[in-house]
């Protein structure tokens, strides 16, 4: 996608939302029935989206700047994604959910402009609320693999960087269908995901699914799925405090052609002082492709109201290259106001050149 | 005997004051949760409640939409339901809620009093809403109540003017 058509259509989603909001007086909550009613809309905020009541349409999406220097690349920076969210509500029990994604519409490596824009589909998938207890999901959708991969737009991660047991052995996306719910457990939610995937047949836009997202990586592995079936649990106990998943997930790849089975574990342990999180992946294959194993650990502290200190190591075996990698990450994620979140952070480890190299890095987000 | 009678007279006084008081606060403790006259197909409880005001449910039984309310953020009511029935405090629901957003999941509608709370529950199928018990009034129907613990300094207002229902 021509950089110039990227640039436009982010100046052009600026555009509309802050005209929208100044010439409507948009709503982030709905107001019924208004004329001469007690309630009143809610202002615009942001991380909410801009609400129109009279449609049920909301738009949103979120924006990051990121700047790094890493070994064995020059320092550079980028707008990463430009991403637009639309939610559509259809009658009472259907919805329609869309991400478009405007990648690298602006990057930079030294004094060079870098023209490696892209334009795509990011998610579009309908919704079908059966019951309190099943919903159905058709369409393109994040593949439902640990917690990082569900909720991996930048302004809601703690870090910049992502841990490769996240991304690498797994597409991120899948294209099907997926029925998923809360079911009550012995006085705990258990949240479920079951889901079905044919890209080979029903390819929604060309995106590609990078298996290494790290900035300044060498290595350009693709993983889109052809055909896929899996699922993932998460049960969480005392509230939402702390939460156990699992998932399990049989399918074939483009690129390695080959069919492979992966099972995952992860954990969120938040307490008032301390956070700690968790993934951790397995992965086979029928031919003889070695093994591709790894996970993570990383803690959160809150230093002083929304300023916060994270550490994170993860060791990662890959395929492909055939190594092991050894990461260390400290990080800073604040947020000064709600919608908008800053990240500095300083990447190590071993083995680590060719996926995610040493080095410093910095972004900055908004959720709009 | 005089100065006996007078000083029994005044504990009496006081012990009515400090029960009154009591039972004051027991009043404006209690929350009412309240649907309209038609109601939702689901079996309320605590549980369910959250799930409801959490997005992880979205309809009843019978498919029908559920449309949870919220009190404005820094409503004392607020507080305590999000404390008593979320068990969130405000920093842990705003990241719950910025995370569902990016799903496509929205937090629930946000109205200005509890006097907009019952009137839109009242016309509104599938509307689900809490306001203090006295706040309550024949437009809607309670199918719970909470009792909310004493927490110093988050006390509830009282509800002049309003008649509590039995």
């Amino acid at each position: 996608m021509n950089r110039y058509l990227c640039r436009l259509l982010g100046h052009g989603v600026a555009v509309l939302l802050l005209g929208t909001a100044y010439a409507s007086g948009a709503m982030a909550a709905d107001n019924g029935d208004s004329t001469g009613s007690v309630w009143q809309p809610a202002p615009y905020t942001l991380g909410q989206g801009l609400y129109f009541p009279g449609t049920g349409l909301r738009i949103g999406g979120y924006a990051d700047f990121n700047f790094y220097d890493v070994q064995g690349t020059r320092s550079s920076y980028n707008v990463r994604d430009l991403s637009l969210f639309l939610t559509q509500d259809i009658g009472t029990q259907w919805q329609l959910f869309t991400e478009i994604e405007a990648a690298n519409p602006v990057s930079s490596r030294g004094r060079t402009d870098v023209d490696d824009a892209e334009l795509d589909v990011e998610r579009l998938y309908i919704d079908y609320h059966v019951n309190p207890y099943l919903n159905f999901r058709f369409g393109k959708f994040l593949t439902p693999v640990g917690e990082w991969n569900l909720v991996h737009a930048d302004p809601l991660t703690w870090t910049i960087s992502r841990p490769l047991s996240t991304s690498a052995a797994f597409a991120l996306h899948a294209t099907g269908a997926m029925m998923f719910g809360t079911l009550p457990v012995k006085g705990n939610d258990l949240d479920y995901w079951v889901f079905a995937d044919d890209t080979k047949n029903l390819n929604i836009g060309d995106d590609q699914d990078n298996a290494y997202t790290n900035f300044g990586t060498a290595e350009t592995l693709q993983n889109n799925f052809r055909q896929a079936f899996g699922g993932r649990v998460l049960y969480h106990l005392s509230g939402d405090s702390l939460s156990i998943g699992a998932s399990a997930l049989s399918y074939e790849l483009e690129s390695p052609r080959d069919k492979y089975f992966l099972s995952g574990l992860d954990f969120n342990w938040t307490t008032h002082y301390i956070s700690f999180t968790g993934e951790a992946i397995y992965r086979s294959s029928t031919d003889n492709r070695p093994d591709e194993r790894g996970g993570f650990v990383q803690t959160e502290i809150p230093l002083w109201r929304r300023f916060y200190f994270i550490e994170r190591y993860e060791r990662y075996r890959s395929s492909t290259p055939e190594q092991t990698s050894t990461i260390r990450t400290t990080a800073i994620n604040f947020k000064p106001i709600e919608g908008i979140v800053l990240k500095v952070e300083y990447r190590d480890g071993t083995h680590n050149l060719s996926l995610a190299p040493t080095g410093w890095l910095a972004s900055a987000a908004i959720l709009f | 005997m005089r100065g006996h009678f007078r000083q029994w007279l005044e504990w009496l006084a006081l012990g009515g004051l400090l029960a009154f008081a009591q039972v004051s606060w027991a009043a404006s403790s209690q929350m009412a949760v309240i649907t309209a006259p038609d109601t939702p197909h689901l079996t309320f409880d605590q549980n369910t409640l959250r799930n409801i005001y959490l997005k992880r449910i979205f309809v009843d039984g019978r498919g029908r939409r559920i449309t949870p309310v919220n009190l404005p953020s820094g409503a004392p009511l607020r507080k305590a339901f999000a404390h008593t029935i979320l068990h969130m405090d405000d920093d842990q629901l705003q990241d719950y809620w910025n995370k569902q957003y990016f799903q496509g999941v929205s937090p629930p509608y946000v109205l200005a009093s509890p006097d907009a709370v019952v009137q839109f529950v009242a016309k509104t199928p599938g509307a689900i809403g809490y306001v203090a018990v006295c706040q309550v009034d024949a437009t809607v129907r309670v199918v719970m109540t909470i009792t909310l613990p004493s927490r110093p300094g988050d006390e509830l207002p009282a509800c002049p003017g309003h008649q509590a229902l039995p």
